[in-house]
């Protein structure tokens, strides 16, 4: 009988307990710690809807190439293979779909458009490719203006132009990524006249290579390599006016020797982040460069092979996402080069990609374009994503407690949440808790913070303790001499035993 | 008590080299218990400071420590060091005997272990700002090492100092040597344990 009720008890009770909710992303979830080691975070950011043609009752896309978020929330999509351009509000329901302009009286259409931008004001560009020239477009769909193929002498006669992404400027300059194109971005003026190229990546200067060219044979000589700059293969703008260029032109060897000496200069740089004048300025300030997989040789969560970069985007926070076609992940990094999370994964699950070309953020969300599958792929955050994200935005904004607040969050998600403990430090250090603040530097491997905290808190005990340290000098210093006194005492002592002995 | 007494002879003989080796041999001041003693002074001390140099100046994995493999990093160099002294010495007649050489040689790593072990203590107190300090005394005591370990040589052998340096090149190369030779040994002894392994395999999958 009483087994009985122990049975129905014990039954009731399993009933009654949750489940235990597994979260079941399509992709593995980890981040890189100090160490260069992936570790597993809980999921930042998860699929939550998929867009198509289907859903959107239009004509399937034909191998999309790049998608924009612009004024609005408005989200276009560059249909290549339907040479269109399609609109979408941000409910992700058709708004306009742009085939055929007017050009002066006559009919025109696109030809395999791989890139657009949209301006503030809803001013559409399109890189319209294969047709060699920028469409200009008004915020209606009206034909403005086509700029054609950049005039000038430095630019050789037997260039095939191939404009395969661009962003304009608030002062309506045009700067284009061009197939091909390795001396940079080619820079128009608001007239859509050539100015010249900007934002070239430095030349690697091999000493190796050069002793080598010197000895070589002419024939020899052809074959190698020449030294060029890596060409860019997309572009994007922040609010402020930088220029953000992606890459996947750097050599794997050129990446580990990046990663391994946590080099922050742009020499071997996948993203740089370009000022007005065309110069590097992106902060590299994080445990490692902004190069993506930190282990790409051998097996762990991450598989062989570097990440190649091939898009990117900012948020208003001035945090961006670059997207890594090759593994269909997106590496998101705060202002500093701090990698915040990594989602995403190829496969053939729902969620995963097969060919992302595209990533841009709406809101909270981002939203990543597949060429291969023709969707557009939408993840939302999780409440890890969102509070880390907040976390950031907030100590940005100089609201440091607030900040720290959503970092202990964090750590309760994910004690491996390095950034959180650094974020802690940094509360503690301004409220002057020097040895607490010393303490999560220590967890967060920060060593320039920790000398800072570990600077002031020594000055807090020597001060505190400003008296026994004199004590303590004037007891060494007297103790030193009466020493001396003894040994040199000593010494004279055996010195004339020597001599009452000889 | 005569390993005590010769320690506090090498302290006089760091700052006093070249009495100080010749000493060590002629009177023999020196003796292999106490150099065996230093050699593992040293990895001690070198043990001690990847796990307790301050955190500002420590850029190791605390958690991963080997002690195997950092009493070898030591260990072995020092003996690979005193094998291609006494090869090289030999053929270019140098005096000194095999005991000489182990002897001077742990005696010049004095040094390392009398300024290490205040620097780890100095590590703790020290700020980013101060490292200058820090690698300053580092790069001196390997610097006075160096400097002892080739007048050492000198002074056993009976060299000019000319001849102590061609004979220390000539001994770094030749630990080259040992190391590529040794690499060659335990990789042909490797592919012989694979190739008898593969025919014992073989066989007993036949049978």
């Amino acid at each position: 009988m009483r087994f009985k009720r122990i049975l129905a008890v014990s039954i009731i009770f399993i009933l009654l307990c949750p489940a235990v909710v597994h979260a079941d992303d399509p992709y593995s979830n980890y981040t890189y710690d100090f160490w260069g080691t992936p570790v597993p975070t809980p999921a930042a950011y998860v699929p939550e809807m998929i867009v198509d043609g289907v859903s959107l009752g239009i004509e399937p896309f034909n191998k999309p190439s790049d998608l924009f978020v612009g004024p609005d929330n408005k989200i276009y999509v560059a249909d290549s293979g339907n040479n269109r351009i399609v609109v979408m509000n941000d409910d992700w329901k058709l708004v306009r779909i742009i085939s055929s302009f007017n050009k002066e009286g006559s009919k025109d259409s696109f030809k395999n458009p791989s890139g657009l931008f949209v301006t503030q004001d809803g001013d559409l560009y399109v890189a319209d490719t294969d047709n060699s020239r920028i469409v200009h477009l008004d915020a209606d769909g009206k034909f403005v203006r086509e700029i054609g193929r950049p005039v000038s002498e430095i630019i050789p006669d037997d260039f095939k132009y191939y404009p395969t992404a661009l962003v304009v400027d608030k002062a309506q300059r045009i700067y284009i990524v061009a197939l091909g194109c390795n001396q940079g971005l080619i820079e128009l003026d608001s007239e859509g006249d050539f100015v010249g190229y900007t934002g070239a990546s430095k030349v690697k200067f091999n000493m190796v290579d050069y002793v080598w060219k010197m000895i070589a044979t002419d024939e020899q000589r052809e074959k190698m390599t020449n030294f060029v700059p890596t060409e860019y293969n997309n572009i994007n703008i922040d609010n402020d006016g930088f220029i953000y260029v992606t890459t996947s032109g750097v050599s794997l060897e050129d990446i580990d020797y990046a990663i391994s000496t946590r080099s922050k200069d742009d020499r071997y740089a996948p993203i740089r982040k370009l000022n007005p004048t065309g110069t590097d300025v992106l902060r590299r300030n994080g445990y490692f460069p902004p190069v993506g997989d930190i282990v790409f040789r051998s097996r762990g969560y991450a598989e062989a092979g570097n990440s190649q970069f091939y898009d990117v985007c900012i948020d208003d926070s001035g945090i961006y996402s670059v997207l890594d076609k090759k593994k269909g992940r997106i590496f998101t990094y705060d202002v500093d080069g701090n990698l915040l999370y990594i989602f995403g994964g190829i496969g053939n699950r729902k969620g995963n990609f097969r060919d992302p070309v595209a990533v841009d953020v709406i809101g909270d969300n981002y939203a990543v374009l597949d060429f291969n599958l023709n969707q557009i792929t939408v993840f939302r955050p999780t409440d890890y994503g969102r509070l880390v994200k907040e976390a950031v935005e907030l100590h940005l904004t100089g609201r440091y407690d607030e900040s720290a607040a959503r970092w202990e969050q964090v750590l309760k998600y994910n004690a491996n949440c390095e950034l959180a403990y650094v974020g802690m430090g940094k509360a503690y250090l301004r409220k002057d808790e020097f040895r607490l603040a010393m303490k999560y530097f220590k967890l967060g491997n920060k060593r320039d913070y920790y000398s800072k905290a570990f600077d002031l808190y020594r000055q807090e005990v020597i001060g505190d303790n400003f008296g026994l340290v004199v004590l303590a000098i004037i007891v060494l210093y007297i103790g030193s001499r009466i020493l001396k006194r003894i040994r040199t005492g000593k010494k004279a002592r055996i010195k004339a035993m020597g001599k009452v002995e000889a | 008590m005569e390993v005590l007494g010769s320690l506090r002879y090498s302290l006089y003989m760091i700052f006093h080299p070249f009495d100080g080796f010749w000493d060590l041999k002629h009177e023999k001041r020196g003796n292999l218990k106490t150099a065996m003693i230093i050699v593992a002074m040293v990895a001690a001390t070198f043990i001690l400071r990847r796990q307790l140099t301050g955190f500002i100046l420590n850029e190791v994995k605390l958690s991963e420590l080997n002690i195997i493999v950092e009493i070898l990093s030591i260990v072995l160099p020092f003996f690979l060091w005193c094998v291609a002294n006494w090869c090289v010495t030999t053929l270019m007649d140098g005096e000194g005997s095999f005991r000489d050489i182990v002897i001077t040689s742990a005696y010049a790593l004095v040094p390392l272990v009398l300024i290490n072990v205040p620097l780890i203590i100095f590590s703790n107190i020290i700020t980013l700002e101060e490292a200058a300090f820090y690698s300053f005394f580092d790069v001196l005591s390997l610097v006075w090492t160096v400097i002892l370990l080739i007048l050492g040589t000198s002074v056993v052998h009976q060299y000019s100092l000319t001849r102590t340096f061609l004979t220390c090149i000539c001994i770094v190369v030749g630990m080259g040597l040992i190391i590529f030779i040794a690499l060659l040994f335990f990789s042909l002894l490797q592919q012989m344990y694979a190739f008898f392994y593969t025919i014992y395999q073989e066989i007993a999958l036949r049978l």
